[in-house]
């Protein structure tokens, strides 16, 4: 029967959850708005490529003086520059109006300020005086140069890629460290996303003192699993409608959309990343989930249960605040405390582990850590639950739970 | 269910059981059993421990010692399907329609899903309740919300079932609907355990009771044997004038026209008649009986304040 009833609490959990206009209203308004975002994205994309299109040719006629003798007359000609006679004047003429600018290139232009002085356009578009001046002495020297390859060399444009090794087989790098990672990513959202729901589940059955009703038909294991499981499939849906305008952005409008051309074949699969991934995702939703479940099962209603969704939440972030220990120095003090305290260790170990930095042993014993407090976390949530939630209107003790256990 | 279940093997066994919260003793002592086919009475004061052993029979709670069985092994959640519960703490998922709420029971019931809504469709005729199948439970009347619990409670067609405080919060035309239901139950067969401060509806239904009085049994037997057990013969009477004072009887109850008098050992009616006619109290109506169970509860219990029993602070 227990089989049977874990479908039925599922198939309840799930159906009145879809039922609701409430769910549909909240998970579509962020599709909705993304593709908003979008939508607006590409107008402006649009209207500033046309706008780029018809200034493409519009040349900026500027007076300029040459301390350097660096700059090439036919070039700042063709830039639309014309030498000025005197700077006091240049500066007095662009004050005036009756310049546009004025650029006062200095003799050592490598150590010295190039001065641009130009009629205000406002803070967006006054960038354009030293992009053109610091492009008609980048085309000048070009022309001094005289070759192309030396001037890609200059400039530092050339190909480089990077192959390293770790124990003596070669190392994925950032291509590497995505798909792993992709894990932490799947932990956030669902902790974000279902925590609270999670939370508070197993409150209505005590707000609603429905309680008695259940544990005398359903035993307590069955209906926290069939909760979990529900608001996984829950979580899972949401994710895809989240994701649905992203794809539909990604592949039909990424030229507008300004998105780079991500080349998934490059992206670099280490199976015992993944494993270990995989793992401490399932670890830690279960220590999170269990934890969540234990404290809705002794809180008397939603409002004060919330204040422990506050805490949980903190917990997952604060590893985030030594990211950077975690990437350059993971033997750190700090960062090994993330690692091994039961909260902290999901992220801290994803993070790790999609960075090439945790090793098997490591990863052996955050692994096993979370899934044995996990276990029995779960365990202390059913009894929590089981003995907890008749006491509907009180916040009940860890003490007086256990009396009632063991009678 | 076809025949009553009527046996001598008993249904519910409780023997010596005793329940502590922590330093609390709740129930010292405490043993009965309850026959199948029966309907038995569950009394005692406010605090008890009524709800405590049910919910201790029902493996809600762990007890510290003793044996409480359902079909000769203690229950589980698994044997849900023969169970029939109405707790004194009740509700339903409120943010779900009735028929949604009555299928989830009926299939944790062990109903198929097309059984579950059928039975349901049917009561809630029956319960001129037909048109709020699809209305969320919030929507209703709390009278309307009684009578869709009562319906998840019988709905398995159960074998035991177990009424904490059946009535309260009912008002006048649910509680004539449960006990219709309890008399249907009844008569199907099944066993009925009540928990009740309602002494006409156990003297009406009950066909034995338990007093738990400070954790132990204060009396036990069938509902006549615990009258007779608490006293001797009442009379009533329809009468004006006063009442003297005698060695045969003590005045218990007095209105403008009406009197009851417990008798005071083995004293014949006629005697205490013609007493009262002798000292010029007018008769116009005299009858003698048991006491009733009200009588014997308020002399059991008329020494604790209703709700001051030790095991307050642990719930009923």
């Amino acid at each position: 029967m227990a089989r049977h009833n874990l479908g039925t609490v599922i198939s309840f959990e799930v159906t009145r959850t879809f039922k609701k206009k409430q769910f549909w209203l909240t998970t579509l308004l962020v599709p909705v708005v993304l593709g908003i975002v979008i939508a607006l994205v590409v107008i402006s994309n649009n209207s500033t490529a046309s706008m780029v299109d018809s200034q493409k040719d519009a040349v900026l006629t500027f007076t300029y003086s040459d301390a350097s003798g660096h700059i090439d007359p036919t070039i700042a000609s063709a830039f639309g520059g014309t030498v000025a006679g005197d700077g006091a004047q240049a500066i007095a003429d662009v004050k005036s109006g009756k310049s546009a600018a004025y650029f006062a290139y200095p003799a050592q232009p490598a150590t010295e300020a190039t001065m641009v002085y130009g009629a205000d356009l406002g803070i967006f578009d006054n960038g354009k005086y030293s992009s053109i001046a610091t492009g008609l002495m980048v085309a000048s020297a070009q022309a001094e140069i005289n070759d192309q390859t030396l001037t890609a060399l200059a400039k530092g444009s050339f190909p480089v890629d990077s192959i390293t090794y770790k124990d003596g087989a070669e190392s994925g790098g950032v291509l590497g460290a995505l798909a792993p990672l992709l894990f932490l990513l799947i932990f956030y959202v669902v902790i974000v996303m279902l925590g609270n729901q999670m939370l508070t589940s197993t409150l209505e059955e005590k707000e609603n003192r429905v309680t008695e009703m259940i544990l005398t038909t359903l035993n307590p294991t069955t209906l926290i699993t069939g909760k979990i499981i529900s608001l996984f499939i829950i979580g899972l849906v949401q994710m895809i409608v989240f994701i649905l305008p992203v794809l539909i952005g990604y592949l039909f409008f990424r030229t507008a959309l300004s998105l780079p051309d991500v080349d998934l074949s490059q992206l670099i699969v280490n199976p015992g990343q993944m494993v270990v991934g995989a793992l401490l995702l399932i670890g830690g939703f279960t220590l999170f989930m269990g934890t969540l479940v234990a404290a809705g099962a002794i809180m008397p209603t939603a409002k004060e249960a919330s204040q422990v969704f506050g805490i949980m939440m903190a917990l997952v972030f604060v590893p985030l605040y030594a990211a950077s220990l975690v990437v350059s120095d993971p033997s750190a003090p700090i960062v090994q405390i993330f690692t091994y305290f039961p909260y902290s260790a999901p992220v801290t170990a994803m993070l790790r582990n999609g960075l090439g930095s945790l090793s098997p042993v490591e990863a052996g014993i955050v692994i096993a850590e979370l899934f044995i407090l996990g276990g029995i976390v779960l365990r202390l949530a059913v009894q929590l639950f089981r003995y907890g939630s008749v006491e509907y209107s009180k916040k009940v003790s860890l003490r007086t739970v256990f009396a009632r256990s063991r009678g | 269910m076809a025949a009553p279940r009527h046996g001598a093997e008993p249904l519910v066994q409780i023997s010596n059981f005793r329940m502590d919260f922590g330093r609390t003793t709740v129930i010292r002592d405490l043993s009965f059993d309850i026959n199948r086919g029966e309907t038995f009475g569950f009394l005692g004061s406010n605090g008890s421990g009524k709800t405590t052993t049910i919910r201790a029979l029902l493996g809600i709670y762990q007890a510290t010692a003793g044996v409480l069985h359902i079909n000769g092994r203690p229950f589980t959640p698994e044997d849900g399907a023969t169970l029939g519960y109405l707790p004194e703490e009740r509700g339903l998922y409120k943010k779900e329609t009735v028929i949604d709420v009555m299928t989830y029971f009926g299939r944790l019931k062990g109903l198929s899903k097309a059984a579950a809504a059928h039975w349901s469709r049917e009561y809630l005729e029956r319960v001129a309740l037909g048109d709020k199948a699809k209305v969320r439970l919030d929507k209703l009347s709390g009278g309307q919300q009684q009578k869709v619990q009562l319906g998840v409670t019988i709905m398995n067609d159960p074998e035991l079932l177990i009424l904490d405080e059946p009535t309260k919060g009912f008002d006048p035309v649910n509680r004539k609907l449960l006990m219709d239901i309890i008399e249907d139950q009844k008569r199907a067969g099944a066993t009925v355990l009540m928990v009740t401060h309602q002494m006409e509806e156990v003297e009406r239904l009950c066909d034995r009771v338990v007093l738990l009085k400070n954790g132990v049994v204060e009396a036990y037997g069938t509902v006549e044997a615990v009258q007779d057990q608490y006293g001797g013969t009442v009379v009533r009477l329809q009468c004006s004038g006063e009442i003297p004072a005698s060695r045969h009887y003590t005045v218990t109850r007095r209105g403008s026209s009406y009197a009851e008098l417990t008798v005071s050992g083995p004293v014949d009616e006629a005697v205490i008649l013609r007493e009262l006619m002798d000292a010029g109290v007018t008769v116009r109506g005299f009858t003698a009986g048991r006491p009733s169970l009200d009588d014997i509860f308020v002399a059991v219990y008329g020494d604790q304040n209703a709700g001051d029993t030790a095991d307050t602070a642990a719930g009923e």
